[in-house]
């Protein structure tokens, strides 16, 4: 997680709003990537559930492309996504070939604490006030999300404690 | 009943469906039964679509079979992927995944009506016996076990023996998802029984392996003393058996830098004079032909594997191929000739290697052993050999009264010359890749360099005489007539049977030994037959090319030749004698009339 | 360029529609992302750039890219590369691969485009395993490792990707993992922007073979920022020193970077061109050349 270019202490309104909303972007395309990667290496549960989370960040980036518009119309942007990194997006590290959904479902809520985490690291430096309310907001937000998923965890029948290893075939060479 | 069962099953490299068929294949051999499974995969690592095809039977399994007798698919997509490498027909049982939410009727084979199609819920029946939707491949040997008759007791055994040390719970899971299975399948009885006949030799040992960890250990058998290589697949399993056993006979085995280093390694090992080898597949074998000339021009033994891919290039790393003949028998530049061996199993690959060695040490020569994919990476069961048959050859070294005075590269009758190695007291010479003349001395002369070439390539004279590197099977004066070598003359023996149940005059010539072209053996062959076919897996139809260059073949002798990972299925070959014949009986039809 | 964007190219213009093969989890999926961040940074237009690579997990990287790819033959991408880059100097080359792709099969020809300074940047995927064959030893496997080609634990010393270069007097040497992607990238547009030959060597996990310790978490533990640390890119010896820490350190940033690029072959090729070209006879009349005298 890392962000660059960016001076929070005088981050105007509308930048943090497209801030956010590259944030959420990000993230959104991370878990279509994810579930590509599970597609192809057969996961369905797993991909079922990173679908899941595509919607969910599309929506929250969708809020919050409306409220962008409504206050500042399409004025240009002055942050792009090369200035964050792996925000709100889980890790590539955190997908495994196989993985069962409640390590996606574990991998998705690392993500959203690490989310929150940005929002609060931030939060310090913000001067404008609108800005402070709105990190808050996205803080709070990132919280709500990690709720869903522990919703979502809950939902799942106990874990069998058998490893999947134990059952898939052996990689293959090319 | 049957005597004979082919399983074409597939799904991702998650469903474990290759690991089911090793499971299958040797529940099956304990049961007695002869087979053969093979195994094929997608591009991916981890989770691509895989399959097998485990070929069962009351007696000794020649090749992997033709269609499929039973089908079963995990999912539609990774099964359509294999195409000709799956073929379901009429004949075939096809059992898949209910919650594909395919309907019976309508699953996407075209251009076949299956003998019974029959949905069951393995994922569901896995889940709810093992608690992961991973057992279903234990589920699926159980269906197999219910409705084939095979491996009711051993798969289990075998699943048990196998999950030991993982712990009961495992096994357990396992145990419940193979009864469910079972169960299923005793309930839903096929519409015509498929039940194997039980083995008559039920109880007898059985031998499982793949041609590369077979290759490996007839080195080690016909003493093999140091392998150099780099890992290529489809044959880094021949290295990594070295890399287990070789230590233990005292010899060793080095993973080079390189293709070039490892061969490099392993001719300076037999200039140190012990008996060494290298195997690859068709990128490393470009890069291994410098030192196979040099091998060559210093009459130095060697053994090189080449275990044959989709090339060129990197090709289709994965995919059996016999399209590496011209680069094998032509490897080097220069005027040479280097023996090509090819086994046509995992059994006789035993055997091949052994003759291998025997010949690189007898001819101080380089000698291809050409494997392929198949016969590297299948799994056959086997019946003990009886290792005590088999001779070992060993360089002829010079005597006390040759190293008076010694010439490394002395002319003799039959042009072989005593070969010293360092540490030889009165042996010293200069090992060169330059012309050189007897004593091994450099020269840049024309009469030298023809007379040394005379020796260099008369020495193979007697090798194309070896009656046993070639067999014939068939009625010997038959008219019609098959030549097929590596894993391809197994799906042509098996044609052979089949023409011949139908009353058809052929017969089968399959060359161990693939150059020198053996014209002699050739032409005998050749004397009676009027309609032929060279059958191989190249795209230029590069055997009957080969043997054309050497041979005038009959008139009527075509190539029936085709890419890489496009299998011949037994009735293919039938197919095409069907359409000789019938021309052949023609053009005998036009001897009597006059044709418009 | 987008309504409101603000520069030119977006690292998602070099990503391209292929699937890759990678096993989920690689470290692989890390460093083509740095490598879209930092090619954006540059700002070249995709097809000014050629990308080649040799065999292997890590080779196919030139194919998830926009970029004209060449995924060649094992060990033989730098060949390639700088017959790229003297056919057309104008094009940005990047070459990547393994680490046995580059310091096993390919080792010997790193040494000679050091030698002549070609301006290409290659980035070597280092996960002290072949991937791609299933689990071989790899050059840069630590000794003892056990593999399916070292059952009884490997008997030879690693090579040392930074020290090997550096040693041949590469002019631009960094070391980058996904651990940090954001330093990634900047190292890597670094590296492109360096007037020579430029070496990143790249932590990445390979999660299907790789060893325990050599896995995101393993490489945080012992990862190091080169910059926090106060390390002068301009000193060759410091860097020396550093690179020696290969395998127990994960240096991170830029080990040495010559303050004073000399010129580039490319730069040489171009002078000696023009110096000759006056001299050239007009081609029809080449043949003259045989005209005794
Ligand atoms: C001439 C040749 N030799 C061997 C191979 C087989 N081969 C393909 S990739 C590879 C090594 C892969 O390791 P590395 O370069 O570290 O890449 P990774 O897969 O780990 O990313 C080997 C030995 C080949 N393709 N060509
Ligand atoms: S085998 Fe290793 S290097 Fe290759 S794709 Fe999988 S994780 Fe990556
Ligand atoms: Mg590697």
């Amino acid at each position: 997680m890392a962000i660059q270019g960016i001076d929070f202490a005088n981050l105007s309104l509308k930048d943090a709003l497209d801030l956010a909303i590259l944030v959420e972007d990000e993230a959104q395309e991370r878990y279509e990537e994810f579930a590509t990667q599970m597609d192809q290496h057969r996961t369905p549960d797993a991909a079922k559930f990173f679908r899941y989370m595509v919607e969910n960040e599309a929506k929250h980036g969708r809020e919050l492309l409306a409220r962008r518009i409504q206050r500042f119309g399409d004025a240009p942007r002055s942050v792009t996504r090369a200035m964050i990194f792996d925000i709100e997006a889980p890790d590539y590290d955190a997908a495994r070939a196989f993985m069962s959904p409640r390590k996606a479902m574990k991998a998705a809520l690392a993500s959203e604490v690490k989310a929150y985490d940005f929002f609060v690291a931030a939060l310090p430096a913000l001067k404008d006030t609108e800005v402070r309310a709105l990190f808050e907001e996205l803080r709070d937000e990132e919280l709500e999300h990690q709720k869903l998923v522990n919703v979502e965890l809950a939902k799942l029948p106990p874990d069998s404690g058998l490893s999947d290893e134990d059952f898939v075939d052996e990689p293959a060479a090319q | 009943m049957r005597k004979d069962l082919v399983f074409g099953m597939a799904g991702s490299g998650g469903d474990g469906i290759v690991s089911a068929g090793d499971s299958l294949l040797q529940a099956a051999a304990a049961e007695g039964y002869h087979g053969v499974m093979t195994k094929s995969f997608g591009s991916q690592i981890r989770g691509g679509e895989s399959s097998c095809r485990v070929r069962i039977s009351t007696t000794p399994v020649l090749n992997p079979g033709g269609n499929l007798d039973v089908a079963v698919a995990l999912n539609w997509d990774d099964f359509l992927k294999f195409g000709a490498e799956l073929p379901v027909s009429g004949t075939t049982v096809v059992i898949y995944e209910a919650a594909t939410n395919i309907p019976e009727d309508q699953i996407p084979l075209v251009g076949v009506t299956p003998l019974q199609v029959i949905a069951v819920p393995i994922a569901a029946m896995a889940k709810e016996t093992a608690g992961t939707e991973r057992a279903k491949n234990t589920v699926v040997l159980g269906l197999i076990a219910g409705w084939f008759g095979i491996g009711a007791v051993a798969v289990m055994k075998g699943i048990r023996k196998k999950l030991a040390k993982k712990g009961d719970e495992l096994v357990e899971a396992n145990q419940r998802a193979f009864d469910a299975g079972r169960a299923f399948a005793m309930a839903h009885p096929l519409k015509a029984s498929m039940n194997i006949v039980a083995s008559e030799t039920k109880g007898n040992v059985k031998l499982i392996t793949d041609g590369n960890d077979m290759s490996a250990a007839a080195a080690i058998f016909a003493g093999c003393q140091f392998f150099g290589g780099y890992p290529i697949t489809p044959s880094t399993e021949v290295m990594q058996f070295f890399t287990d056993q070789v230590w233990k006979y005292g010899g060793s085995v080095l993973q080079a830098e390189d293709e070039i280093a490892g061969i490099g390694a392993a001719v300076g090992a037999s200039f140190a004079g012990k008996k060494s080898m290298t195997a690859t597949s068709g990128p490393g074998l470009s890069l291994k032909c410098e030192m196979m000339g040099l091998a060559s021009i210093a009459e130095l033994p060697l053994v090189i594997i080449d275990v044959q891919r989709g090339g060129p290039s990197t090709g289709l790393p994965t995919k059996t191929e016999q399209s590496d003949l011209f680069a094998a028998a032509f490897s080097a530049h220069g005027d040479v000739i280097r023996p090509v061996l090819a086994p046509t199993s995992v059994a006789d690959t035993f055997r091949i290697v052994i003759e291998a060695f025997n010949i690189a040490e007898y001819y101080q020569t380089p000698v291809i052993v050409l494997s392929d994919q198949e016969i590297a990476s299948r799994k056959e069961t086997l019946d003990p050999i009886d290792t005590s048959q088999f001779k070992i050859i060993d360089r002829l070294r010079p005597t006390a009264a040759e190293l008076q005075g010694y010439t490394r590269f002395k002319q003799t009758e039959n042009h072989i010359s005593p070969i010293s190695h360092p540490g030889m007291l009165g042996g010293t010479y200069l090992a060169s890749g330059i012309e050189h003349v007897e004593s091994g001395a450099p020269t840049n002369s024309g009469s030298v360099h023809q007379r040394m070439n005379d020796k260099r390539t008369k020495k193979f004279d007697p090798l194309k005489d070896r009656k046993d590197l070639f067999e014939i099977t068939g009625n010997p004066n038959a008219p019609l007539a098959m030549v097929a070598w590596g894993s391809v003359a197994g799906v042509c023996r098996e044609a052979l049977a089949m023409a011949q149940a139908e009353g058809m005059n052929v017969k089968l010539m399959v060359p161990y030994l693939l150059y020198p072209v053996a014209e002699g053996a050739y032409n005998e062959f050749f004397a009676s037959v009027q309609k032929g076919l060279i059958i191989d897996q190249t795209h230029l139809a590069q055997t009957f090319k080969l043997l054309r260059m050497h041979i005038d073949l009959p008139k009527g002798v075509h190539p029936l030749s085709r890419s890489g990972a496009n299998p011949f299925l037994p009735g293919d070959i039938v197919a095409a004698l069907h359409h000789l014949l019938s021309e052949l009986q023609r053009s005998h039809e036009g001897e009597l009339q006059p044709q418009e | 360029m987008s309504a409101t964007g603000t520069c030119e190219f977006q690292p998602k213009d070099y990503k391209s529609d292929l699937k890759p093969i990678w096993c989920p989890g690689c470290g692989d999926f890390s460093v083509v992302q740095g490598i879209y961040r930092a090619l954006a940074a540059v700002g070249r237009p995709p097809h000014e750039i050629a990308f080649v690579s040799g065999i292997g997990c890590s080779s196919r990287i030139p194919g998830y890219t926009t970029a004209y790819g060449f995924n060649s033959v094992h060990g033989r991408a730098l060949p390639i590369a700088q017959g790229i880059k003297l056919a057309n100097p104008d094009l940005l080359v990047l070459a990547a691969g393994g680490d046995g792709d580059g310091f096993s099969i390919g080792g010997g020809h790193i040494a000679h485009l050091i030698r002549r300074n070609m301006d290409i940047t290659y980035i070597v995927m280092d996960n002290q395993i072949y991937g791609l064959t299933k689990g071989q030893l790899s050059p840069t496997s630590q000794k003892g490792r056990i593999t399916c080609t070292s059952r009884y634990g490997s008997m030879e010393e690693p090579v040392n990707p930074l020290l090997y270069v550096l040693a041949y007097g590469a002019g631009f040497v960094a070391q980058a993992s996904p651990t940090d992607l954001a330093g990634m990238a900047a190292t890597i547009e670094e590296a492109i922007r360096y007037p020579g030959f430029a070496f990143v060597n790249v932590q990445s996990p390979c999660v299907t073979y790789g060893e325990e310790a050599q896995q995101i978490k393993g490489l945080k533990a012992i990862s190091e920022s080169l910059t926090a640390m106060g390390h002068n890119p301009a000193d060759r010896l410091a860097a020396m020193d550093l690179a020696q820490q290969y395998g127990e350190k994960m240096h991170l940033g830029v080990f040495y970077r010559n303050p004073e690029p000399p010129p580039t072959y490319g730069d040489l090729v171009k002078e000696r061109q023009t110096m000759l070209s006056k001299d050239a006879l007009p081609k029809e009349r080449i043949l003259d050349l045989f005209i005794k005298k």
